[in-house]
């Protein structure tokens, strides 16, 4: 059974497959030591596809709903367009391990993609997160955190809901 | 008074990196202003000449605002905080002190602030919008998953959200973005977790708490005369094994 990971990143999504990982057998500690090593892990995980974001406007969208554990149409597109063609009444020969098992249920249902969420997959998110930006050649040094910063301010900004531009005295 | 004419101040590097202590009539913990003649929340600045004739600001750091100026005074031996480091800050209220973390680690590092209160969280916004290293994140820190689109794995956690699963709250955050041999400092405040106990029985079962979450405690101080039973604890997270002794 092949086992892809959808990583959620603040420039866009990314789809990774984990070839050289054979679950059965592994356990989550012996994944900790291999996921260490970009080296090793990169020889075991490799991109499957990845689409930044289109603008400001599309990551606070796909931010705001990858919070709230759903699918946008355009993670749909993504995931449909990058995972192997699952024939009709055929099961899936893969699962797509995600960060949150919420989003998850929320593919399966909507496309039947089989998902999962468990220590073991989240062992290798991490290493994704931790390695992320040497996976991904459209990403120059520092991009990443441009975006993190940028939707980061979108994203609150929504949040506290309020005029940002007035600056109240403090009062002591 | 004292901090004025800064002729007469001498500004010497504390032993942790990017802190400083300004030496007037009396001693006061500051840090490097990243943005040089304005303060965040009304602190002093005080400004020094360099040999070559060039001035460099800095922002007096409060110890009875600052869980961690406190910690520092207390005579923490790591904050791990450091130039160029990358830290989640939880509980970042509306930045005082994210502001002097953002001065420490400077422009190479990062400093992803998480706060769920709006209102503080308006006060944290406009203070990140001058400080090109703070990410703010208006956010429930107890679920990391929602702003798992924001941050990158960071070198530290500093934790200050006063709830009574503060621990749990570290700990799963520590799952998402902490480094393995990353670091954790936590402020805890007794009577926010159990106010019927002793603190220091508090104190205690917190650390065992941590240790059963893959954090390894390496030293814990008391934020005394700053702030009344609060404890600062600080240690190592997935830290590697030590090789054997032959």
């Amino acid at each position: 059974m092949a086992l892809y990971l959808l990583f959620e990143s603040a420039s866009g999504y990314a789809l990774f497959h984990a070839h050289g990982i054979d679950e059965i057998g592994q356990s989550v500690d012996a994944v900790r030591s291999t996921v260490l090593d970009l080296k090793r892990f990169s020889k075991a995980v490799k991109l499957a596809g990845f689409t930044p974001f289109l603008s400001a406007v599309d990551a606070l969208n796909q931010c705001n709903a990858i919070s709230e554990g759903i699918m946008t149409d355009e993670l749909r597109n993504f995931l449909e367009l990058n995972l192997p063609k699952v024939k009709e009444g055929k099961k899936a020969k893969f699962t797509v391990g995600v960060m949150e098992p919420k989003v998850g249920s929320h593919i399966t249902e909507a496309t039947g993609i089989p998902c999962q969420s468990n220590d073991y997959v989240q062992e290798l998110l991490r290493a994704v997160r931790l390695h992320f930006d040497q996976f991904i050649e459209q990403l120059k040094p520092s991009d990443l955190e441009k975006a993190q910063l940028g939707l980061g301010h979108s994203y609150s900004r929504a949040k506290v809901k309020f005029n940002v531009n007035r600056v109240d005295n403090m009062v002591i | 008074p004292g901090m004025k004419g800064g002729s007469k101040v001498v500004v010497v590097p504390h032993k942790h990196d990017g802190v400083f202590i300004a030496q007037a009539k009396e001693d006061a913990l500051c840090t490097k202003n990243m943005v040089a003649g304005e303060s965040v929340y009304g602190e002093k600045r005080v400004s020094v000449q360099n040999e070559d004739g060039t001035k460099v600001e800095y922002r007096v750091w409060n110890p009875f605002r600052s869980k961690l100026a406190a910690a520092v005074l207390g005579g923490v031996d790591n904050i791990w905080i450091a130039p160029g480091a990358r830290v989640l800050y939880l509980g970042a209220a509306s930045g005082t002190t994210v502001s002097h973390v953002s001065d420490i680690v400077g422009p190479t590092g990062l400093v992803y602030a998480v706060e769920f209160s709006h209102r503080s969280g308006r006060d944290l916004v406009n203070m990140a919008k001058k400080r090109t290293n703070v990410i703010p994140i208006i956010e429930d820190a107890r679920h990391p998953a929602k702003y798992r689109m924001l941050v990158g794995m960071v070198d530290v956690i500093f934790s200050d959200v006063a709830q009574p699963d503060q621990a749990r709250i570290l700990a799963l955050n520590a799952s998402y973005f902490l480094k393995n041999g990353g670091h954790f400092v936590i402020s805890i405040k007794a009577n926010c977790i159990d106010s019927t106990q002793a603190p220091e029985a508090v104190f205690a079962a917190e650390v065992e708490k941590l240790k059963l979450e893959q954090f390894k405690p390496s030293e814990q101080v008391t934020l005394e005369p700053f702030e009344r039973d609060h404890a600062c604890v600080v240690g190592g997270y997935r830290m590697p094994k030590k090789p054997k002794a032959t």
